[in-house]
C-alpha cells in the first residue's frame, strides 16, 4: 500500500520552498507523510496521515520542537535521495515493502546515507505516534481516531464504578469539549 | 551587588514544597518569625491541573516547573554525563507534592535497621550477599520514633487505607479514610497472590477517598477537599478537584494565614551565609529580577529536594576544591551515599480481561510485602533487602504506546493491531528495588555547566551495584510468576530502569564523622543550620520517600519550636 494524503497540496510552487508558517518544504512533508503512514498504516482504522500526524509534527517543528527541524529537514532529504538513488525513484513513490526495508534499515543504524539514522527513526516514530494518540489541541489525533482505535474515552473529568473492568462504551471527548461531564 | 535585609527573621527555610510547607505551617503556628524560599513560581490550578496529556508527560521538561533546573547525571566516574530536566523536585511552590502519585506508604520498622538486622547479625552472610564498597548503617532513628509523625501526616492530609491487613507493617493506629476503590487489575493482582500464599492489601494512598477535613487533635483549620473522581490524571498531573494530598492547598496557605510566613515565590537561594564562627546567619538569593539579596535570620533550614539541598551546602562555607568543601562537611559525607530504587517491571497483556488502566489513580493499588525489606528468607539467595509489589500501568494512551512485550513490532500494521487491542487490557507490576549506600554513588557540582544564573549545576553519579542486580532479576523472576498467576496471556519483565525516587546525599547519623546531620535533621557542625528530607536518609526502603520526609519535617518542626536558646 503506498502512503496516503488526505489533503493534496493546491500550491504549484517550486516544492523545495518552504511555505510561510510552515516549518517543511512540500517535499519533505509529503516524504515524511509516507514515512508516518507505514509507521502507522491505515487498515480498517484510519492511519497516521488521516489523524493528522503530520499536521502535529509540522506544529510542533514550528514551535515546541523548533530545535529539531533542521534535523528533520536534513534526515528527510537524505531518505528521499537515498530511495531516488538506489531505486530511482522518490521515497514516496516507493511501494510498502520497499518503504518499508529502508525504514528496517534506518532503525537499525543500517542507512549510511543519513546521519544519526536510528536516532532520527526513534524520533520520527515517537513523534508520529503523539500525533496519533495525543490531545486533539495540539494538531493531531483529529476527531479523536487514534484514542477510538484503542478505546480511550478521551479527557474524561471522572468515572462511574461501572467502567472498571468492562469496555468503556462512552464517545471519547477532549479536555475542551463543554460537553464533558 | 549585595542588598542585605535590615530585618532578622527566626527562620529561612529554602524550598516550600512538602517539606517546607509542613515546617512553615507549624513554625509559623509556634510564633516565629519565617521567610521562605521557593525558586519556582506559585502555581494556579489552571497551570498544573489541566487534562492535557502533551503538556504533562510527553514534553514535560518544557514545563515552567521544570526546564530552568536540569541536572547533569552520569554512571560513573569516567561516564559522560549528560543534562536531564527532570519533574522530580518539581520547582514551584508545593513541589513535587503537586504531582506526585500519591503512594502514601510508611517504611517498614526494619528498614532503620538495616546495620543491625542484616549485617551485624549475619544474615548478609547467610545469604551470600556481596556487600564490597557499601557503607551501610542504621538510622539514628526507630519507626517508633516517627510514628507519631506519620500519624499526623496521614490525618492532616488525609491518607485512605486500612490497618491490619498489611501483615508486615508497623504498630499504628487506622487510617482516617477507607483505601480508594479497587481496580481491575488490583482484583486480578489480589487474586493471583492468595493463590500464591502471599498477603495482598490496598495500598495507602495519599489521596482522599471520601471528602476530608482533619478531626480534633489534628490540624482542623486545613480546609476541607473533595473526594477522588477517578479520572487516571494523576501522576504528573495536578489533581483537578484536589483530591491528591498536597501542601500547595493545604499547609502553605495555613502557614500563610498565621501573618508570620513571609512567603517569596521565584527567589533563588544560591548560598547559606556564615559568620566567622562557622554559625549560619542567612540566605542569599536571587530575587525575581535577578538581583542579589540577603536575607539574615536565626535559623536556616534546607527543605529543598536531594539535588539543591547538597548543591547549596557545597556551594556555602569555605571555597576550595577538597573533599570536605561546603559547608557543614567535616565528615567529607556531603553528597555521599545517594540512593534510589531500581524499578523492576512485570507486565502482563490479557485476551479478555479488560484493565482499562487509565480509569483512577496509579496509588489506588493493591500490593504485596512479602519480598520487601527482611521480611523473607534471604538465604542463599545472594542479596539482601527488597521491594514492595504492586500494580501499576495507568495513562493516557501516549503514555503506553512504548508498553510492549519484547516480541511485538515497534512499528507498522502489527503493532498498531497488538496496541488497538492491548491499551485496554494490560497492566503491570512495579517493584521498587531498594538500593545500598555507597559512597561512589553522590552528587557533586559539575565542573562546567551552569543555570541561567550563573550556578554550576549539580552533577549525580549513579550506578548500580552487585546487591541491585541480583535483587533485580530475583523480582523480575517472582514478578513473572504472580503475572502468570492472573492469566496473563502475555508476560514480560524489565529490570532495566534508570533510578527513581532518589534519596540521602546529606545522611544522618550519631556519628558526626560518618554523617552530615544528627536525628533531628540539624547540622552536626553548624548547630542553627537544619538540612531536612529524603536526602537525610542513610539506607532507603522498598518504598517512595514521601511519607518518611514528611514524619522527618513534623519531628524537625517540634524540636526546633522547643530550641528557644536557638533564637536568642
Amino acid at each position: 500500500m503506498t502512503a496516503r494524503t488526505s489533503r493534496r497540496s493546491t500550491s504549484t510552487q517550486n516544492p523545495h520552498e518552504r511555505r510561510e508558517g510552515r516549518a517543511l518544504t512540500r517535499g519533505e512533508r509529503v516524504t515524511l507523510a509516507a514515512i508516518a503512514e507505514r509507521i502507522f498504516p491505515a487498515t480498517d482504522t484510519p492511519g497516521a496521515v488521516d489523524a493528522g500526524a503530520v499536521e502535529y509534527i509540522e506544529i510542533a517543528l514550528a514551535g515546541a520542537y523548533a530545535s529539531l527541524r533542521a534535523r528533520y529537514r536534513r534526515a528527510l532529504r537524505e531518505i528521499d535521495l537515498h530511495a531516488r538513488q538506489t531505486s530511482g525513484r522518490a521515497f514516496r513513490e516507493l511501494d510498502g515493502a520497499g518503504q518499508d526495508r529502508i525504514l528496517t534499515d534506518l532503525e537499525a543504524g543500517a542507512l549510511s546515507a543519513v546521519k544519526n539514522g536510528a536516532d532520527f527513526f526513534r524520533l520520527v516514530r515517537q513523534h508520529v505516534l503523539e500525533g496519533i494518540f495525543g490531545d486533539p489541541q495540539y494538531g493531531g489525533n483529529r476527531d479523536l481516531v487514534g484514542w477510538r482505535i484503542v478505546g480511550f474515552p478521551g479527557q474524561r473529568t471522572g468515572y462511574a464504578d461501572a467502567y472498571i473492568n468492562r469496555v468503556v462504551d462512552l464517545p471519547p471527548i477532549a479536555a475542551d469539549d463543554t460537553s464533558a461531564p | 551587588m549585595t542588598v542585605p535585609g535590615d530585618r532578622v527573621a527566626d527562620v529561612c527555610i529554602v524550598g516550600v514544597g512538602a517539606v517546607g510547607g509542613i515546617l512553615a505551617k507549624e513554625l509559623a503556628r509556634a510564633g516565629l518569625d519565617v521567610v521562605g524560599f521557593e525558586r519556582g513560581p506559585a502555581l494556579q490550578r489552571s497551570d498544573y491541573a489541566a487534562r492535557d496529556s502533551i503538556k504533562f508527560t510527553v514534553r514535560q521538561n518544557q514545563l515552567e516547573w521544570v526546564r530552568h533546573d536540569p541536572v547533569m547525571h552520569r554512571r560513573g566516574r569516567d561516564a559522560r554525563a549528560s543534562l536531564r530536566y527532570t519533574t522530580s523536585p518539581a520547582n514551584a511552590l508545593g513541589g513535587a507534592l503537586l504531582h506526585w502519585t500519591g503512594q502514601a506508604s510508611r517504611f517498614l520498622p526494619g528498614d532503620f535497621r538495616v546495620f543491625t538486622n542484616e549485617v551485624a547479625s549475619g544474615l548478609a552472610d547467610r545469604a551470600g550477599a556481596d556487600l564490597t564498597g557499601y557503607d551501610i548503617t542504621d538510622w539514628p532513628v526507630s519507626y517508633e520514633d516517627l510514628e507519631p509523625y506519620y500519624e499526623r501526616f496521614e490525618w492532616e492530609f488525609g491518607v485512605s487505607g486500612k490497618a491490619g491487613v498489611n501483615p508486615f507493617e508497623g504498630k499504628r493506629r487506622d487510617y482516617p479514610l477507607p483505601p480508594l476503590r479497587r481496580s481491575a487489575r488490583g482484583e486480578l493482582f489480589a487474586a493471583a497472590c492468595q493463590r500464591l500464599g502471599y498477603h495482598p492489601f490496598d495500598s495507602p494512598a495519599g489521596i482522599l477517598s471520601q471528602p476530608y477535613r482533619p478531626p480534633e487533635p489534628y490540624d482542623t483549620r486545613i480546609p476541607e477537599r473533595p473526594a477522588c473522581v477517578y479520572c487516571g490524571h494523576c501522576n504528573y498531573y495536578g489533581c483537578h478537584v484536589h483530591a491528591k494530598a498536597a501542601t500547595l492547598y493545604t499547609a502553605i496557605p495555613a502557614a500563610v494565614e498565621t501573618g508570620r510566613f513571609d512567603l517569596r515565590t521565584r527567589s533563588r537561594a544560591f548560598r547559606i551565609t556564615t559568620d566567622f564562627s562557622g554559625r549560619a546567619t542567612g540566605v542569599a538569593y536571587f530575587d525575581p529580577e535577578g538581583q542579589i539579596r540577603e536575607q539574615r535570620a536565626r535559623v536556616v533550614i534546607l527543605a529543598a529536594f536531594v539535588y539543591e539541598n547538597v548543591r547549596l551546602l557545597l556551594l556555602s562555607g569555605p571555597e576550595g576544591a577538597s573533599a570536605r568543601r561546603g559547608l557543614a562537611n567535616s565528615s567529607g559525607m556531603v553528597g555521599r551515599c545517594i540512593l534510589a530504587h531500581g524499578d523492576v517491571r512485570a507486565a502482563g497483556v490479557f485476551d479478555d480481561a479488560i484493565i482499562n488502566g487509565f480509569i483512577g489513580p496509579g496509588s489506588a493499588a493493591v500490593r504485596i510485602d512479602d519480598f520487601n525489606g527482611n521480611n523473607f528468607d534471604h538465604t542463599g539467595l545472594g542479596f539482601i533487602r527488597g521491594a514492595t509489589i504492586g500494580t501499576s500501568g495507568g495513562g493516557t494512551p501516549v503514555e503506553r504506546f512504548d508498553v510492549l512485550p519484547p516480541d511485538v513490532p515497534r512499528w507498522g500494521r502489527d503493532f498498531k493491531e497488538f496496541f488497538a487491542r492491548a491499551y485496554t487490557r494490560t497492566f503491570e507490576l512495579n517493584m521498587q528495588a531498594e538500593t545500598l549506600p555507597h559512597p561512589e554513588n553522590r552528587i557533586d557540582l559539575d565542573p562546567r555547566r551552569k543555570d541561567a544564573w550563573g550556578v554550576p549545576l549539580p552533577r549525580v553519579t549513579f550506578a548500580f551495584h552487585e546487591n541491585e542486580a541480583r535483587l533485580r532479576r530475583f523480582l523480575a523472576d517472582v514478578g513473572r510468576r504472580i503475572m502468570e498467576e492472573t492469566g496473563a496471556s502475555h508476560v514480560w519483565t524489565d529490570v532495566k530502569a534508570s533510578p527513581n525516587r532518589w534519596a540521602g546525599g546529606t545522611r544522618m547519623g550519631d556519628d558526626p564523622a560518618r554523617s552530615v546531620v544528627n536525628s533531628y535533621c540539624q547540622a552536626h557542625d553548624v548547630p542553627n543550620l537544619f538540612v531536612v528530607g529524603s536526602s537525610d536518609f542513610p539506607t532507603m526502603a522498598g518504598y517512595p520517600p514521601t511519607c518518611t520526609i514528611a514524619a522527618l519535617a513534623y519531628r524537625t518542626a517540634e524540636y526546633i519550636a522547643r530550641q528557644r536558646e536557638l533564637f536568642r
